[in-house]
């Protein structure tokens, strides 16, 4: 067992070391020279001495290893460099809006789960029947909306026309968090839907399930007692990868509702093409969806009996 | 001719709803500037933000442009923009994946190695990250998307590649002599290519979505060209005094997406065997019933 959680931890880093690898070379491989950004930023009108001195005072004429090298050292200590644009610190600003946007990802992820499990198990409850059909219906166009009009929507509906959640805001507490949870939980809750529907039928047409209602069980409670955990790892894999995708999704739901988050900040730096605001975030967001499948993963390991007795040899 | 077959066999057993919706969205995309009532770009302040009417059918944004014109005319955008999108990766993908299939062992192993990376990434935050080194602009939105699509179409190239290359015909042509070349071009890559593409067309939701998405943020297409997520980001300041010029563009696209997925649902599940079909299911769920309620009987 440990044998498998060391295994996946090396991949991990292995892939974490490649994900480096492809920022620093992004910001490398960009058009132009960053000198003469950082020189305008000091003095308008830098004259090439100038700009001379700032490229050896940013190491740009070191080898490309040894800038690496220097980078990820940096990195490590949360020192992501200055912005070409502003001048500000760009770990610094990171590091302020990490709450921000871990609250919005847990909020939309607890709203998916409860919405996936809620929808599911109402299909599962009566396979082909009307309310199944309907939840399918519901879970079709919620996976195809996408997140911004749905945000509009929402915005329009709750908070333009109806007054209970304010349209915009972080600060408020829980009234201002539940528009952007929905908004940005909806279609992963409904993808994982489908999973929670299909996976539930395909375990009661198993063998174990005949044997269970022979022996008198109810179907419901054979779905809850037996088929549920058995889906178990299915839905955890799925959840990571819309994990995945509601961590893009901040990047148009923070501007959307103005919150002071990652996405956001990694949102102005594409925009206006700063390239350490871009590599920041991309490299924070890579090594998120790293860690989030390595988790996922070992999750897995445990909930999945299999796959435990075979980590155990 | 036979490609065109084949596509039309493969697509026989899908929802006719949205197939209809997807050749409407294909028509529209096409005859788009032929068909519009108005110029799409005229503005006309004096007729702006008027709602339903005759004159001006689904109405008139902020700058007194044309709703429906302009409606019509980013269905031509999304399906230009998708088309380009899909041909570069397709052809990316095609290519390795294929070239994996065929050749197997490290050649195999290298591209797969680097789709697996690719794939790992949501498409949307490389394509982002693209467009923040590059720069904003219509092209290098397209050629972002392509590079961030292609491992998917690698994958499924792939995958259909192995088991072509698995077929007796190939083992023949190998035996009576047949060049590389001959079987690549003349056997391999027409076979694949036929069910890449129905897999490509059940997958361009995504596609759009993302295309709307990117415009939506400002990063793809630029004002003052029609497209769904820009006139949806362009009408949002005015959400509360005319929230049709926000409704209309995203209930547009929403359709075009049901659509493709709904398409990619039936089609996953033509492909994957279902563990058992409705009836049967029935049957065993009335005999598990008739045994239990013969339980209940024996011992009342």
């Amino acid at each position: 067992m440990l044998r498998f959680v060391f295994g996946r931890a090396r991949n991990a880093a292995v892939l974490l070391v490649l994900a480096s690898m492809l920022c620093f070379g992004l910001v490398v491989s960009a058009p132009g020279n960053v000198a003469v950004l950082v020189a305008e930023l000091r003095t308008p009108g830098a004259t090439f001495a100038q700009i001379a001195v700032i490229e050896e005072e940013l190491g740009l004429n070191d080898p490309l290893p040894i800038r690496y090298a220097n980078w990820l050292s940096g990195v490590t200590e949360g020192d992501f460099g200055i912005s070409y644009k502003t001048g500000a610190d760009v770990g610094d600003a990171m590091a302020g809006r990490l709450s921000v946007t871990a609250t919005l990802l847990a909020g939309a992820a607890g709203f998916a789960v409860l919405l996936s499990l809620g929808l599911g198990f109402l299909g599962a409850l009566r396979p082909y029947g009307v309310v199944d059909t309907l939840t399918r219906a519901v879970a079709l166009v919620g996976a195809s909306t996408p997140t911004f009009f749905l945000g509009a929507m929402l915005i329009y509906g709750f908070a333009l026309s109806l007054g209970w959640f304010p349209t915009f805001g972080f600060g408020d507490g829980l009234r201002s968090w539940i528009l952007p949870w929905i908004s940005l939980g909806m279609l992963p809750g409904c993808v994982l839907s489908r999973i929670v529907r299909v996976g539930l039928e395909e375990e009661m047409t198993r063998p174990f399930a005949l044997t269970a209602r022979a022996k008198g069980l109810t179907r419901n409670v054979i779905l809850f007692r037996d088929a549920l955990p058995n889906i178990a790892p299915a839905y955890l894999n799925a959840l990571g990868a819309q994990a995945t995708a509601m961590t893009v999704g901040s990047v148009v739901i923070e501007p959307l509702f103005a919150w002071p988050g990652v996405g956001a900040l990694f949102l102005q730096g594409v925009q206006f093409r700063d390239f350490m605001v871009v590599q920041a975030g991309l490299l924070i967001f890579i090594s998120f969806f790293i860690l989030l499948n390595l988790a996922v993963d070992i999750a897995v390991m445990f909930l999945d009996p299999k796959l435990r007795r075979q980590g155990g040899h | 001719m036979r490609l065109a077959h084949k596509l039309r066999e493969s697509l026989a057993g899908f929802p006719p709803l949205a197939l209809w919706v997807l050749f409407a969205f294909a028509v529209v995309g096409v005859l788009g500037p032929y068909i519009v009532p108005h110029d799409p770009l005229k503005q006309n302040l004096l007729a702006a933000g008027q709602g339903f009417g005759w004159d001006h059918w689904l109405g008139t944004d902020h700058l007194g442009r044309d709703t429906f014109s302009r409606l019509i005319t980013s269905a031509r955008t999304s399906l230009v923009g998708i088309t380009l999108v899909m041909a570069i990766a397709l052809v990316i993908g095609l290519g390795l994946g294929t070239l994996a299939g065929y050749h197997r062992g490290w050649v195999d192993e290298v591209i797969m190695r680097v789709t697996d990376v690719g794939l790992a990434m949501p498409s949307l935050i490389i394509a982002l990250a693209m467009i923040g080194i590059f720069g904003t602009g219509y092209w290098n939105m397209i050629i972002a998307l392509a590079l961030a699509w292609w491992p998917a179409f690698a994958r499924v190239s792939r995958a259909v590649a192995t088991t072509v290359m698995n077929k007796p015909h190939i083992e023949a042509l190998r035996v009576m002599g047949a060049s590389p070349l001959r079987i690549y071009f003349g056997h391999l890559l027409p076979a694949t290519t036929g069910s890449v593409l129905v897999y490509a067309t059940a997958d361009a939701g995504g596609l759009a979505l993302s295309i709307a998405t990117l415009s939506f943020l400002g990063l793809g297409v630029q004002p003052p060209t029609p497209e769904w997520g820009q006139m949806l980001v362009d009408s949002l300041p005015y959400l509360e005094s005319d929230p049709r010029q926000v409704i209309l563009p995203g209930l547009a696209l929403t359709l075009v997406v049901v659509a493709f997925n709904f398409l990619g649902e039936s089609l996953a599940l033509n492909r994957v065997p279902r563990p058992l079909p409705a009836k049967l299911l029935r049957l065993r769920r009335d005999e598990a019933a008739g045994w239990s309620a013969l339980a209940k009987g024996v011992k009342a």
